[in-house]
């Protein structure tokens, strides 16, 4: 059947790009349609089916310190996504407490999406609250200070830019809080 | 008008393509052009490989200036090494590959030379953008809109000139690497699309899943049919033997074209992502073994009675490596996608050793082939130094090796710790530094191969009167 696209490049053209579309609009267009929590927020407010919460949109601050962790690539190194995987659980947990899988309904705000591909630190979809202010400044001044063996680079222009600093901690600490997972709520700010 | 040779078979097109008659016809200044600026790429961008790979072992290395942190280096050396060096080698290859299959000359070398110019500026665009930071924050997407833009324009330039020089072919049939050259085009074209332009206007998963279908099917069809088409061309040309199977070719490319593109959710699997989207995802990344395997067949059959050729050939070298590796690569691409084993190596160091295994192992080897090949020929000399071309294979090779493996063990093992939530993470950072300096230190092996090529493929072209040896390829 295909063979008359070794002579015909007008059909071959109209074939390669059949062929890609199928797959191409099915995987794309149709899933969003199908699955309504890609597009709807969190919200709970029955803690028999789990943490409750809501997902709230960033303010300005917190979005403008979600500008500098894409600026700076904190992405490259770092995702934002309790899988599905028991260790997940347990190891980005509080306490005993396990971490809440993530869900979609939690990302429906997020532009340009942060989940990453590459875990050279650790996750950070649950982090918010984990440390308080003075932490993180110390932090980004130079991370194996704090954490001994640390392959974190300093961000000393962050640490020393108190506008930028702000930002970008009251970012880190809304990471994970839609879903009001700690029962104690411990919360650092 | 040239005299029609007799072709019996698409398969026998590479063979019988640049018979010394038609050569003539031929300028090449756009594929030379191309050829040019990506190898000056391959080395500028090395360096920056190196940078960020010393990171890794002395993280405040260069760490103080915010230009040159690692989140804006990893960017610039993945775009750099993807559209300076790989993609604008491969889109030089196609200038020189496609009027040799289709008999005529290129439809027009002026729009040629302004598709490479474009492309420079493209290029120069995105080292400034990424080093000030002005990165989009999706991989393979940094770049701003208006680089993209421009990404778009020489695309449609570029699909126009081979488009219409296929569209005047002199050969009615059409060989593999056409196909595979032209799909690249059309696929490129809207998977392109989907990454840069259609994830400005979603959010949250759904941005994500476009963006994964974009990266994945960057190098699935981008730079696998392309790194294909070059393979497809260089290596009966290269051996002096038809392709083993037209219909074989044929399965290959057909069951590429209609399976890639459904895998790019296995980039998010036990992720927030639906189960079912991700069990699809699964489903056809096995299935990308049938057009792996259907191509590696017929490459290593071509080759029959042709292996002592791989002592003395250096493009052959390259290109019948590259073969492995790709076998290697699109292997382990579906294993990953079974949940029991992405349990293990997803988000890893692992991630790293198997990309670039792909993108240099198998493509950049191709690539490198069809420069060794070309560049004499285009510019009517001989290769510079076998001795050297050798070397920097070698150098490749082992550079490559040391970096894939102790990638796979390294990330392996991390899996393994993260597996054990008792284990404190920054733990599991120092455990690899072992493996960060063995990858630092195939990194200068690598970037040696680099050297090597570059000042080959550089005196070759000035002429300059070294060793002259002859070459097994013209
Ligand atoms: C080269 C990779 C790399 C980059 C880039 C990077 N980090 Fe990290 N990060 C790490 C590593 C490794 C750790 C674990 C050791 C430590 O705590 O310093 C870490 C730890 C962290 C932690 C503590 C997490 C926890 O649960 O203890 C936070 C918060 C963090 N990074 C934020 C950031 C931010 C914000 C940026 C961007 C400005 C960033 N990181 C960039 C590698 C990186």
């Amino acid at each position: 059947m295909l063979q008359k696209a070794d002579y015909n490049a007008v059909f071959f053209v109209a074939a390669a790009l059949i062929m890609f579309f199928i797959g191409g609009l099915l995987t794309t267009v149709a899933p969003p349609l199908l699955d309504q929590s890609w597009s709807k927020p969190f919200e709970n407010a029955d803690a028999s089916k789990g943490p409750t919460g809501k997902l709230v949109q960033l303010n300005e601050q917190e979005l403008k310190g979600r500008k500098i962790y894409v600026r700076e690539g904190c992405w490259y190194c770092h995702t934002q996504q309790v899988r599905t995987i028991l260790a997940d659980t347990k190891r980005y947990g509080w306490r005993g407490v396990d971490a809440p899988v993530s869900t979609p309904d939690e990302f429906v705000y997020d532009s340009p999406h942060l989940f990453g591909t590459k875990r050279t630190g650790p996750d950070l979809a649950r982090v918010g609250g984990k440390y308080n202010e003075q932490w993180h400044r110390a932090h980004f001044r130079n991370p194996a200070d704090l954490v001994p063996g640390s392959i974190m680079p300093p961000f000393p222009w962050i640490a020393d830019n108190e506008q930028e600093f702000k930002a970008l901690t009251a970012y880190i600490q809304t990471l994970g809080r839609a879903k009001n997972w700690r029962p104690d709520n411990d919360y650092e700010k | 008008m040239q005299t029609e040779e007799v072709i019996k078979d698409a398969g026998e097109i590479p063979v019988a393509s640049s018979a010394k008659s038609s050569e003539s016809i031929h300028e090449d200044t756009t594929a030379k052009l191309f050829i040019i600026s990506s190898i000056t790429y391959f080395f500028i961008v090395g360096i920056v490989a190196l940078i960020i790979a010393a990171k890794f072992v002395m993280p405040s290395f260069l760490g103080t200036v915010e230009y040159l942190t690692y989140g804006r280096m990893r960017p610039l050396h993945v775009n750099g090494m993807l559209f300076g060096w790989l993609l604008a080698a491969d889109m030089g290859l196609m200038y020189y590959i496609v009027p040799r299959l289709c008999g005529v000359k290129l439809w027009s070398e002026k729009l040629g030379m302004a598709t490479a110019a474009l492309w420079n500026f493209i290029i120069l665009g995105a080292v400034v953008s990424l080093v000030m930071g002005w990165n989009q924050g999706w991989e393979y997407a940094e770049l701003p809109t208006f680089l993209d833009v421009c990404v778009v324009i020489a695309w449609i330039m570029f699909g126009a000139n081979i488009f219409m020089t296929v569209a005047n072919r002199k050969y009615n049939a059409m060989y593999v690497s056409l196909w595979y050259a032209m799909g690249t085009i059309l696929w490129t074209a809207f998977v392109y699309l989907t990454g840069n332009f259609a994830t400005l206007f979603t959010t949250g998963v759904n941005q994500a899943n476009l963006n994964w279908m974009y990266v994945h099917n960057a190098v699935g069809l981008i730079f696998t049919p392309v790194g294909l088409a070059i393979a497809y061309y260089y290596i009966p040309k290269a051996s002096n033997n038809p392709l083993y199977s037209h219909k074989l070719s044929m399965i290959g490319f057909w069951s590429l074209a209609f399976v890639y593109v459904w895998t790019g959710a296995h980039h998010m699997i036990h992720g927030p992502i639906s189960q079912w989207l991700q069990t699809i995802s699964i489903v056809f990344s096995v299935m990308l073994l049938i057009p792996v395997w259907a191509a590696v067949y017929n490459f290593i059959t071509t080759m029959k009675g042709q292996w002592h050729q791989l002592r003395e050939n250096i493009a052959l070298k390259f290109l019948m490596s590259g073969v492995v590796f790709y076998l290697l690569t699109c292997f382990q691409g579906p294993m990953h996608s079974l949940r029991a084993v992405n349990a293990i190596v997803s988000k890893t160091d692992w991630i790293p050793g198997h990309a670039h295994m792909a993108v240099l192992g198998a493509f950049s080897f191709f690539a490198i082939a069809g420069c060794y090949h070309t560049v004499p020929l285009i510019f009517k000399t001989k290769l510079y130094s076998d001795a050297l071309a050798n070397w920097s294979f070698w150098l490749f090779l082992i550079g490559g090796l040391g970096f894939f493996v102790t990638l796979w063990l390294g990330g392996f093992w991390q899996g393994w710790q993260w597996n054990n939530p008792s284990i404190p993470f920054i733990d599991t950072v120092v455990a690899l530094k072992p493996v960060w300096a063995v990858r630092l230190g195939s990194g200068f092996l690598m970037f040696g191969g680099i050297v090597a090529f570059a000042y080959n493929i550089l005196a070759t072209i000035i002429g300059t009167t070294g060793e002259q040896t002859a070459t097994a390829t013209a």
